[in-house]
């Protein structure tokens, strides 16, 4: 039996300072760098960096949403003219601007993770007065975190728009995972959202980088972006090609969805909020082409002919189109059984791995293996029955 | 799949888990419990799940307050036999640090060492702190972080995607109370405040 007492001494042997150090908080800036993420989404993914520690340490907002992360800007203040955006220069409705030091950020991302509130910090910016420079402020951060206080926690760091390849390089060095928000799926529309923000050398160029210098750095969680939906009234079509080149050519981890809601004093703020339905059914079509392995060619048929999707679920819609005759899930092929709605990887594995034991017998058993019947009884036939549908009769 | 290799550490740590049970489960491997129909491994299966589940949700929601470098706890009153585990993950997460999840019937104490795990199962929180503490250097004043949370939290407030009904999937009544979170508003819902006073 170990003794209390002895685990005391052995606890005192720390050569890292797990406090962090002793800096003043300002509520005001709290709050305010804090708001300047609201529209960022994150999520602590999985980072072989620390395997015995896996991310799982969730919180959740009032509406709904995961907060494991501490998501904050570093400084509110940014040089940049985006129509969408209310730390903007070209935003009529100033704000205080703020700036934290690495210090507070570290000592404040410390406290929270000690206790369990978070999971990892999450850490974006506007531009400042120079990019680099606040780049530099954000590597330090990270740095102070890992190396002075060796700090386990995810870090995700966002790289700035225009920040130098030497600055992207050591972020990567510090982080599980960066990202530079594409925010637009094309020039022509990053043009319409920002006058000083060149889509090619200032982020493109910049992804480019990234994937470069990931066979060199160790970037557990890889790279991601972001996509403002619909302020630079893109279609879905458009965006879903924009991703499929950062998923094929950069080699993004994933992409992220944020409905556009107009900010009071933007150059935008009486343009029209983006549903939250177009967002999640962009997720759809993404989790459709990333993890159910759908051809491009077979999404497209989510598509109505303005190249937007409808509300409804984008796999539904392909199946009617190209499901031409019912699926035996007997003989059915792992990727035949994914095109059938109602059946996820999960239960598809799990119809693969019955079959090989017994037969498929009925409804009920495909219920119990996590099938949603409802859904994909209209696509099934089993054991050469199948259930009448509508078009059975039509003819 | 969902079933894990280790299910039997799961299985034996539901609260219904008993003997016969185990020995049943013994003999199998976890893809037998995926995708069986019989009755009694569907029921394995769904023990498994639910010791799974309070597993996440307690690591997820524990909060745990500092007591000077080396010392962190926290309130847990798990409903499976998981105190253990739920303590150790917090102290391979902050290592050199003692870690005591507990309540008022007993306490669960974990500390990492070198990559070791060294811990103790042992009577109510209070006592359990009481007795570390003489032997632990006391804090220096640092701010709460109850108070940074609440700041932020609220900052991330976007009222447009105001959702109460994923808020309660997602943070069940029965997982806080089992943290003592102090969203809990009800009369009955303990928190560490109430065994250790508002500092």
């Amino acid at each position: 039996m170990v003794t209390l007492e002895k685990m005391a001494h052995l606890a005192q042997e720390s050569r890292f300072d797990s406090l962090g150090p002793a800096v003043s908080i300002d509520p005001e800036k709290l709050g305010a760098l804090g708001e300047g993420t609201r529209h960022d989404v994150c999520a602590s993914t999985f980072s072989p960096q620390s395997p015995l520690l896996p991310g799982i340490c969730h919180a959740f907002a009032h509406d709904g949403r995961c907060v494991s992360l501490f998501k904050t800007l570093y400084t509110n203040r940014c040089g940049h003219q985006c129509n969408y955006c209310s730390n903007a220069t070209n935003c009529s409705r100033k704000t205080r601007a703020f700036s934290y030091t690495p210090e507070e950020l570290v000592g404040i991302t410390l406290s929270l993770y000690r206790s369990n509130y978070i999971e990892g910090l999450f850490l974006s910016s506007g531009s400042g007065r120079n990019e680099d420079c606040v780049m530099e402020k954000m590597v330090e951060t990270a740095r102070i975190l890992r190396e002075k206080h060796g700090f386990n926690g995810y870090i995700h760091l966002k790289v700035l728009p225009g920040a130098d390849r030497s600055h992207i390089q050591e972020a990567m060095e510090l982080a599980d995972r960066v990202s530079i928000n594409l925010e637009a799926a094309s020039a022509s529309h990053m043009n319409e959202m920002s006058s000083t923000k060149d889509y090619e050398s200032d982020i493109l160029q910049r992804q480019r980088y990234i994937r470069d210098l990931m066979s060199k750095a160790n970037l557990p969680a890889g790279q991601t972006t972001q996509l403002v939906v619909g302020a630079g009234k893109e279609s879905d079509e458009e965006i879903f090609r924009r991703v499929l080149y950062e998923y094929q050519e950069i080699g993004v981890r994933r992409a992220y969805y944020s409905a556009f809601s107009p900010q009071k004093g933007t150059p935008f703020a009486n343009r029209e909020p983006q549903p939250l339905w177009r967002e999640h059914r962009l997720y759809q079509m993404d989790w459709l082409y990333r993890i159910y392995r759908f051809h491009p060619q077979e999404i497209e048929h989510a598509f109505d002919e303005n190249g937007f999707l409808q509300n409804s679920d984008p796999k539904m819609a392909i199946a009617r189109e190209l499901m031409d005759s019912p699926v035996d899930p007997n003989t059915a092929s792992y990727q035949e059984l994914l095109r059938v709605p109602g059946i996820g990887p999960r239960s598809a594995q799990r119809i693969v791995a019955l079959r090989q034991r017994q037969p498929v017998a009925g409804k009920a058993e495909l219920a119990s293996l996590g099938v949603r019947i409802k859904r994909a009884a209209p696509f099934l036939k089993i054991n050469g029955w199948r259930d009448a549908t509508l078009e059975m009769w039509s003819t | 799949m969902r079933v894990p290799e280790n299910f039997l550490f799961y299985l034996s740590a539901h609260e219904d888990c008993t003997q016969r049970l185990l020995a049943r489960a013994k003999g199998l491997v976890a893809e037998d419990l995926e995708v069986s129909h019989d009755a009694e491994l569907v029921r394995l299966r769904k023990m498994v799940s639910s010791v799974q589940l309070e597993v996440h949700r307690m690591k997820a929601f524990v909060r745990l307050k500092a007591f000077g470098p080396h010392l962190l706890y926290g309130y847990l009153k798990p409903r499976h036999r998981i105190g253990a585990h739920v303590c150790d993950h917090f102290a391979r997460r902050n290592p050199k640090t003692i870690v005591v999840l507990g309540n008022g019937r007993e306490s669960w104490i974990s500390l990492c060492s070198d990559g070791k795990i060294l811990r103790d199962h042992t009577g109510g929180i209070a006592e359990t702190l009481e007795q570390l503490r003489s032997n632990l250097p006391c804090s220096d004043e640092r701010w709460d972080p109850h108070d940074i949370w609440r700041i932020y939290i609220d900052s991330q407030y976007c009222p447009l995607r105001k959702n109460t009904a994923a808020f309660r999937r997602r943070m069940p009544r029965r997982d806080q109370d089992a943290t003592g979170l102090r969203l809990v508003q009800n009369k009955n819902g303990v928190t560490l405040d109430d065994f250790f006073g508002k500092d």
